[in-house]
């Protein structure tokens, strides 16, 4: 009982320390973290699909940008949609998209699926590139002006919040336990009686709505949406490597491993002008090595020892290294 | 065994991050200019360009003992990050850039993506940001206040070349256009196109390929069968070799053949070797040019000359280096005629400027626009140099022209 | 379409499809034997490309000679990854590897940036963009004796996965490793062959790309991305997979690039998808 006490004040002490950031931090510092937290929305979308039902997509920039035009094309349109309620449609839309793309999709299976994404996005792409009449072309969208540096983060703060809820409820519940079926053996989940295609469709569409929530907050605080910098790979690729840092198909995954990414990644080109990505090429390659299933499970890993009396070792990490090589 | 191995290259990195202390903080006597330049990625090169540019310029000021202005000789300096090439790093470096290294001005980044993702936060610390590289005018149909241009707009990159073979051959009646699908070379594209119209030639090509094509030979196939006199490209380098090469693998041969940007840089010879004779490039300024500046360099020859004494490297000068260079050189003057360094007041001495320079006129319009400098053509002609031959009243040697056909030269 | 350039177009997808296959065929052995989907796949060939370019321009090798060196050194390059890095998590989950060769592509392509500048490079020989024609189409000397080269190539390293020794482990360890052990074969060292393999095919690519293609050090994640086409619409498994995954990108892409350019990749990935949905191993894949 104590320990679980102990837990929830830490996260509402942590929770009351992120509220009250913005008070402390220069203006820079907070768009810093709202593009981290924004990058841990993602990831949380990406968590549902890629974490829990172990199914890896290349392709969740075609959302990032679907939820960026559809948000900035409704406020700057004939009816001057407020941001909250385009914000909104951006994500029903893409969820709807995913439902309904994921249908044939999801039938195929990794590699495979993850090309087929990876191709949608970069379909997408081409259409906005080339839909002159709707999306301005490759010249892009403005939406209006916005400079309120505190605004984009506590939206973006707001949506962390919702993804860490709503992944927790979900995990413990009979979605959860299906996406986990489906991720260890497909069709044993099938013969057991769990709807996988439904379970499947679900993560996706969510996984969608993440994204374009994600990418409509990026939208406004950007005011420029163009297909070049809305449907870049790197967007997916870094939710993929802010999941795999943090721990797939774990709660607060997400989250730290976003946080660990981008405060890196700051970090290492502040300092080196000409050699960053060398530097944290590097490090991410240490990463792998060392922790080739995230932090998370290393975290549970640890506690385990400590509840059987026994002390966390290096030496405990370099069998977590051993277990992985191929000899 | 195998992680003392690992154990040891991580502590050899460790020591090379020794190697690269961070500079230290401006002192009080110092303005310095916050710059967001590609280093890495697509267009690391013309960042490359952009940099050197503006430390030859802040390297002249800082020789002729600083900028006098307010009772006070000011030293100058620069910070720089990488933007990586993507434009939305941009934002945040500026935001760094102003916010944390308190810088004074923003010299601009290189290209339009990032220029224009860079003149909101401008606005919003009114810091004055003088760009050198980013021209397409979709930056500055939005108002900002604090942004300026020291380059001539991207509608007006290839009028010359058509009025070029307009003088020359009066039986051309055709114009292909290819163009990448990015905001500025879009704006090439289309000015090129609406002024052909103008002058009457009939557009009987104008496509857009996607940004990081690598193969155009299914244009160029389809330009073939239309066979037209003149062929434009509006692109960046990259796109401009490719043209080329695969025109002459194809046999494209039509008359003029010319690109917006790619021809007035050094690799271009140096990737195309004798294929490159007889391209016409699109240029904001080549040493030719015959200005009389009030600036330390006075003409673009001198500038040419003190810029390849620092970089020997450089066989030619890109006009990346000067606009870049001319940016500073604007700032200066205007912190000069301000007599401060507060924000405000740099941009109203920066809106009422009209200085004559080595790299032209730089004067601007309500929206922020150098449109009182005009463009030039070069030719890379067979004797391996490059001459500007276009406006006909600064031409270094005439046009050769027509283009002889890849099969017999 | 005339039938001039008809013609035309088709000679130049044929002419892509040597190359693409050779892009292709590193990055499908190393998927289809050890599930890995290497991100520096594309970083390799441009290294590949800048051996030729240091090679030919400072020390006038022809370029056509300076191929197997490059594919010497980038194999001793992908066994020491292979063995030095990839081995140590090769049993983790399968995004460990991907997150891993992430790190090298952005080191490598850095490292290149950081020593040959970001300046953007090709290799012209005096006998660059000559050719013949057969009809009204040209075909130029270069990407002929690529296409050539590639197929060689490709061909020769299924002949050497059916025929030796070494070859047989490979194929033995990609269906079943555990069996494979048992037979006395050394996991770990076919891993790292089979990796300084797949490099070493990146290798020749990049040196025949750098003839015919200008490339700067980020030029090789596209060549990542149409890999993984490649050997989706083939299939993986078998290296004559790869020649047909190449050969319908190729038309595919040159065909539509030349009626509707700006939509090419779209359209491209368009079929690819409705392709995938109708069957879901690929066109020669077996379909389990």
């Amino acid at each position: 009982m104590r320990p679980r006490i102990l837990r929830a004040l830490g996260l509402a002490l942590g929770l009351a320390a992120l509220l009250l950031l913005p008070r402390f931090v220069s203006s820079y510092k907070l768009l810093t973290y709202t593009r981290l937290l924004l990058l841990a929305v993602m990831a949380q979308g990406w968590n549902f699909l890629g974490g829990y039902t172990g199914y890896a997509s290349f392709g969740n920039v075609a959302y990032f940008g679907m939820g960026a035009y559809t948000t900035g094309l409704l406020m700057i349109g004939r009816w001057h949609v407020p941001f909250f309620p385009a914000l909104l449609s951006g994500a029903i839309l893409s969820a709807a998209f995913a439902a309904l793309l994921g249908l044939p999709i999801l039938r195929l299976k990794g590699h495979y699926f993850a090309i087929a994404t990876l191709g949608v996005a970069e379909a997408l792409r081409q259409v906005a590139d080339t839909w002159d009449s709707v999306t301005a072309g490759s010249t892009g969208i403005d939406l209006p002006l916005k400079t309120e540096g505190e605004f984009f983060y506590y939206t973006a703060l707001g949506l962390v919040v919702l993804g860490i809820g709503l992944t927790f409820a979900l995990a413990r519940s009979k979605v959860g336990f299906a996406w986990v079926a489906i991720r260890e053996d497909q069709d044993a989940a099938r013969m057991v009686g769990i709807a996988t295609t439904r379970y499947k469709v679900l993560a996706y569409a969510l996984s969608a709505a993440f994204a374009a929530l994600a990418g409509g907050v990026t939208a406004y605080q950007n005011i420029h949406v163009a297909p070049g910098d809305f449907f870049r790979i790197d967007y997916t690729l870094e939710s993929i490597i802010a999941v795999v840092i943090g721990g797939p198909g774990t709660v607060l995954g997400p989250l730290l491993g976003a946080g660990i990414y981008q405060l890196l990644s700051t970090y290492v080109w502040s300092h080196f002008l000409e050699l960053h990505p060398t530097v944290l090429g590097t490090l991410i390659i240490f990463f792998v090595v060392f922790l080739p299933r995230g932090l998370v499970p290393l975290f549970r890993a640890a506690r385990s020892l400590r509840q059987s009396g026994e002390r966390f070792r290096w030496r405990s990490l370099f069998a977590n290294v051993r277990a992985h090589r191929v000899t | 065994m195998r992680l003392r191995k690992t154990g040891s290259i991580l502590s050899l990195l460790a020591s090379l991050t020794l190697l690269f202390p961070a500079p230290a903080g401006a002192a009080d006597n110092t303005i310095t200019f916050g710059a967001a330049i590609s280093i890495t990625g697509k267009t690391a090169k013309e960042g490359e360009y952009t940099r050197d540019g503006y430390q030859i310029a802040l390297d002249k000021i800082n020789e002729m003992g600083g900028i006098r202005a307010g009772g006070k000789t000011w030293k100058v300096a620069m910070k720089v990050y990488d933007d990586e090439s993507k434009s939305e790093r941009t934002a945040q470096l500026i935001e760094k850039l102003i916010n944390e290294d308190k810088v004074n001005l923003i010299l601009g980044p290189y290209g339009s993506a990032p220029s224009g993702t860079a003149a909101p936060i401008c606005e919003k610390y009114k810091v004055p940001m003088i760009e050198a590289n980013g021209s397409a005018e979709s930056i500055f149909s939005k108002g900002y206040k604090y942004t300026f241009a020291v380059l001539s707009p991207a509608k007006l990159y290839l009028r010359g070349l058509i009025d070029l073979v307009k003088a020359k051959d009066p039986t051309a009646k055709t114009v292909a256009i290819l163009g990448e699908n990015e905001p500025f070379s879009k704006e090439v594209a289309q000015g090129a196109a609406e002024y052909a119209k103008e002058k009457g030639f009939d557009v009987v090509y104008h496509e857009l390929y996607p940004t990081g094509t690598q193969d155009v030979s299914s244009l160029l196939t389809n330009i073939k069968g239309k066979n037209p006199h003149v062929v434009l490209g509006s692109g960046h380098l990259q796109d401009s070799l490719i043209i080329v090469k695969q025109a002459k693998d194809l046999g494209v041969s039509p008359r003029a053949m010319g690109f917006s940007v790619g021809p007035s840089s050094p690799e271009f010879r140096e990737n195309l070797k004798g294929n490159a004779d007889f391209i016409y490039g699109a240029t904001q300024w080549t040493p030719a040019l015959k200005y009389e500046g009030t600036d330390p360099w006075k003409t673009p020859q001198a500038f040419a000359t003190a810029f390849q004494a620092k970089h020997p490297d450089y066989k030619v000068i890109p006009y990346q280096v000067a606009e870049s260079a001319a940016a500073v050189w604007a700032f200066a003057k205007a912190i000069e005629k301000a007599g401060s360094i507060d924000g405000p007041k740099v941009r109203d001495a920066i809106a009422a400027l009209d200085i004559m320079t080595f790299y032209g006129q730089v004067k601007f319009d309500s929206r922020g626009v150098n449109i009182y400098k005009p463009m030039a053509i070069e030719q890379l002609q067979p004797d391996g140099k490059k001459y500007t031959v276009w406006p006909e009243k600064v031409a270094e040697k005439a046009a050769l022209y027509p283009m002889p056909p890849w099969d017999k030269r | 379409m005339a039938f001039a350039e008809l013609s035309q177009v088709f000679v130049n997808a044929l002419l892509l499809t040597g190359i693409l296959a050779l892009v292709a065929v590193g990055f499908s052995l190393v998927w289809g034997i050890m599930n890995i989907v290497n991100l520096a796949h594309g970083a390799f060939i441009v290294l590949g490309a800048y051996l030729t370019y240091a090679l030919h321009e400072w020390m006038g090798v022809d370029p056509f000679l300076t191929i197997p060196l490059s594919m010497a050194a980038l194999f001793l390059l992908g066994y020491g990854i292979q063995r030095l890095l990839i081995n140590q998590i090769i049993r983790a989950p399968l995004l460990a590897t991907f997150l891993l060769t992430f790190g090298l592509e952005i080191l490598l392509v850095n490292l290149l940036n950081f020593f040959f500048k970001a300046d953007l490079r090709s290799v012209t020989t005096p006998y660059s963009g000559s050719g013949f024609s057969i009809g009204p189409a040209r075909v130029p000397y270069i990407r002929l004796a690529a296409l050539l080269i590639s197929l060689f190539l490709v061909l020769a390293l299924g002949a050497f996965l059916r025929r030796t020794r070494t070859g047989r482990a490979i194929r033995a360890t990609g269906m079943d490793i555990d069996a494979a052990r048992l037979t006395g074969v050394k996991v770990a060292k076919i891993y790292a062959v089979t990796f300084a393999i797949g490099a070493a095919m990146a290798g020749a690519a990049g040196s025949l790309l750098s003839l015919s293609v200008p490339f700067d050090p980020t030029a090789g994640s596209s060549y990542t991305q149409r890999a993984f086409v490649v050997c989706v619409l083939g299939g993986l498994g078998n290296v004559v997979n790869v020649i047909i995954g190449a050969t319908i990108f190729a038309f595919v892409e040159v065909f539509v690039g030349s009626r509707l350019p700006s939509l090419a990749q779209a359209i491209t990935f368009a079929l690819l998808v409705l392709l995938l949905i109708w069957r879901p191993q690929g066109i020669a894949g077996k379909s389990v």
